[in-house]
């Protein structure tokens, strides 16, 4: 009964690693590229989900200091790293388009397995 | 003193800003962009050697960046050890750098050379940034942009295989940064630091408390690293790779790539996760053993290859086992000998690629069986291959003995004598693929037939460079060594 409400009281924990894990899965199972790209991308936000929610505690605030100090505030510091995490994914999101373009362009489609198929006929 | 206080990030500044200014150069003033990375390069060289100087005198040297002590701001670590490998990582991207000059007009269209520049420099850049930095989310971030130049610099020859094996790298390298990440978050949930001093003292007394999040963190950063790094079953996307890429990027990428991540997995053992931990999970076995099945598995494929640069490059996966064998250990001994490894490596294996780029510079050819006779035509090329060769395998008198004499000194000292074996079974494996090539190059009767082209005077400087240090590697260990015993004495 503990576990299980531990689970409860932490469920945003649950969601990021059951979206880790659907996004890990999905990005080393599937064949179509755009497909794997989209699953790199729900692991990558699964992990800022995680880290953001890290930072908060029950019934705080946004770090915004005001007069009283009596107010208990969210950690800020996650926020501010993940925003560089999201940052990098972008990135690594765009370059991972540009080369299924590029891929395509030589072979008319992205999937993986398709791929394997045309050069095993060459 | 005025600056030079500033030197750990200004040897990482100084080569990102080359990379934003070298197309530019390229575009209005061409003449002048690849000195002004080879002068990037010799900059940061000289200010990595300073900082060893000014380490070896003064202690452990740290930087805050933009003056926010941590545990909140970025900092910078400079001790002996990865004074180093950064010595290391950026004398050995200058060698290849001064090789590349030549090579890179054979291999990609001149428009892209300026972007190449870039690239390479990032890459440089960002691997600095890895051996410094002190703080784990950084680490992340450099391991980001160092996973995506990396990849870039295979995929800018734009044909069909190097864009397919670069997409395969950079979702596996996805894969491990999001594990990354996701250790990261674990070790932050569990104490609240990032930086890695803090946590050690930190992880003592969260183990108590949160046992199973630093468990998950660790399993979570063995897999991180060792896809990265290329731990054998996790080995999968470095053939593709490093064979298709041109062969200056190959030279780096399986010359230093691969061994920043396992010193970063090092830095992880010895310097974030404490004894306690270490002695709680049997990680070091776990990396000992996948390091043993490695180095065979490497060997034993590499055999199997008939692609000059893809039997490289399965051999890199045996040689990388030996670095993660020294981690594994746990002797000053190992330690030694695995640090030793990564300069031996790096130089060896980046002057195989030299010689395989060479060879496919002046004649064109890739494939291993018709190699034959080719010692006659291209005696220096081929002489560069013999010593490189003899160092993989341990030969005396070549720098790959020294490091696996430590290793299997320090298998004795830890009463464990059945990695000995594996080192000299592996030696062996590595004798049975790269010793015929040479034999048929330099003995076989027939004739070379294919029309062979002039090697430039560069590649050839650039080889007998490569061949002078791996000699100067086996006889004269002792600086290096003696700078490796005093930084390993460090953790033990």
């Amino acid at each position: 009964m503990e576990t299980l409400q531990g689970i409860i009281d932490n469920y945003y924990y649950m969601v990021a690693i059951i979206l880790f894990v659907i996004g890990m899965y999905t990005m080393l199972t599937h064949s179509n590229m755009i497909k794997k790209v989209i699953a790199m991308n729900i692991m990558d936000a699964s992990v800022f989900l995680m880290f953001v929610a890290v930072g908060y505690a029950h019934g705080s605030q946004a770090p915004i200091i005001r007069d009283n100090a009596e107010i208990l505030y969210a950690n800020p510091l996650p926020g501010a790293l993940i925003l560089t995490g999201i940052v990098v994914a972008v990135s690594v999101t765009a370059y991972a388009l540009s080369l299924i373009v590029k891929i395509y362009r030589y072979y008319d489609t992205c999937d993986y397995d398709e791929i394997c198929d045309i050069r095993s006929q060459e | 003193m005025g600056f030079t206080v500033h030197f750990p990030v200004l040897i990482v500044v100084v080569m990102f800003f080359t990379a934003f200014i070298s197309p530019l150069l390229y575009r209005w003033a061409r003449k002048l962009a690849a000195p002004a990375v080879l002068s990037a390069l010799v900059a940061a060289l000289v200010m990595a050697a300073a900082l060893l100087i000014q380490v070896q005198q003064t202690g452990t040297y740290y930087y805050h960046m933009g003056g926010w002590p941590p545990p909140w701001g970025i900092e910078f670590k400079a001790d002996p050890l990865r004074l180093y490998i950064l010595l290391v990582v950026i004398s050995v991207s200058l060698w290849i750098f001064i090789y590349a000059l030549r090579d890179l007009g054979h291999e990609l269209k001149t428009r892209v050379i300026g972007w190449y520049y870039t690239l390479y420099s990032v890459l440089v850049g960002s691997m600095a940034g890895i051996v410094l930095t002190n703080d784990l989310f950084n680490l992340f971030v450099l391991m980001e942009i160092c996973a995506i130049s990396a990849c870039a610099i295979i995929s800018i020859k734009e044909d069909r295989e190097c864009l397919e094996a670069s997409f395969k790298y950079l979702i596996l390298s996805a894969m491990g940064t999001g594990c990354f990440l996701l250790g990261v978050v674990m070790l932050y949930m569990a104490t609240g630091y990032l930086n890695y001093g803090y946590l050690y003292q930190a992880l003592v007394e969260a183990f108590n408390f949160y046992p199973l999040n630093i468990f998950t963190a660790a399993a979570l950063f063995i897999v991180a690293f060792g896809t990265k790094a290329a731990l054998f079953p996790l080995h999968v996307w470095l053939p593709d790779a490093h064979a298709s890429a041109p062969s200056p990027s190959s030279a780096m990428l399986s010359g230093l790539v691969i061994k920043i991540y396992a010193f970063a997995l090092f830095l992880m053992f010895y310097e974030v996760f404490p004894r306690v931990v270490l002695e709680a999970i049997p990680l070091s076995e776990i990396v000992l053993w996948l390091a043993a099945l490695g180095s065979m598995f490497g060997s034993i494929y590499a055999m199997l290859q008939t692609d000059l640069k893809k039997m490289l490059a399965y051999s890199s996966i045996g040689q990388i086992a030996y670095i993660f064998m020294g981690i594994g250990f746990h002797h000053s001994l190992a330690l030694v000998g695995g640090f030793y490894h990564i300069m031996v490596h790096a130089v060896t294996k980046a002057m195989l690629f030299m010689v395989a780029g060479v060879i496919i510079y002046s004649t064109g050819v890739r494939k291993i069986d018709q190699l034959a006779g080719i010692g006659r035509v291209l005696p220096v090329t081929m002489v560069a291959f013999t010593i490189g060769s003899a160092s993989m395998v341990g030969i005396p008198g070549t720098g790959g003995l020294i490091s696996k004499w430590y290793l299997a000194l320090s298998a004795l000292e830890i009463g464990r004598p059945i990695f000995v074996l594996v080192i000299l079974a592996s030696s062996l494996l590595n004798a049975i693929y790269y010793m015929p090539i040479v034999i048929n190059a330099f003995m076989h009767q027939d004739e070379f037939k294919k029309e062979v082209k002039p090697v430039p005077p560069v590649m050839q400087f650039c080889m007998v460079v490569g061949m002078v240090f791996i000699i100067i590697f086996g006889f004269f260990s002792k600086p290096v060594v003696t700078l490796l015993e005093q930084a390993a004495a460090l953790f033990f």
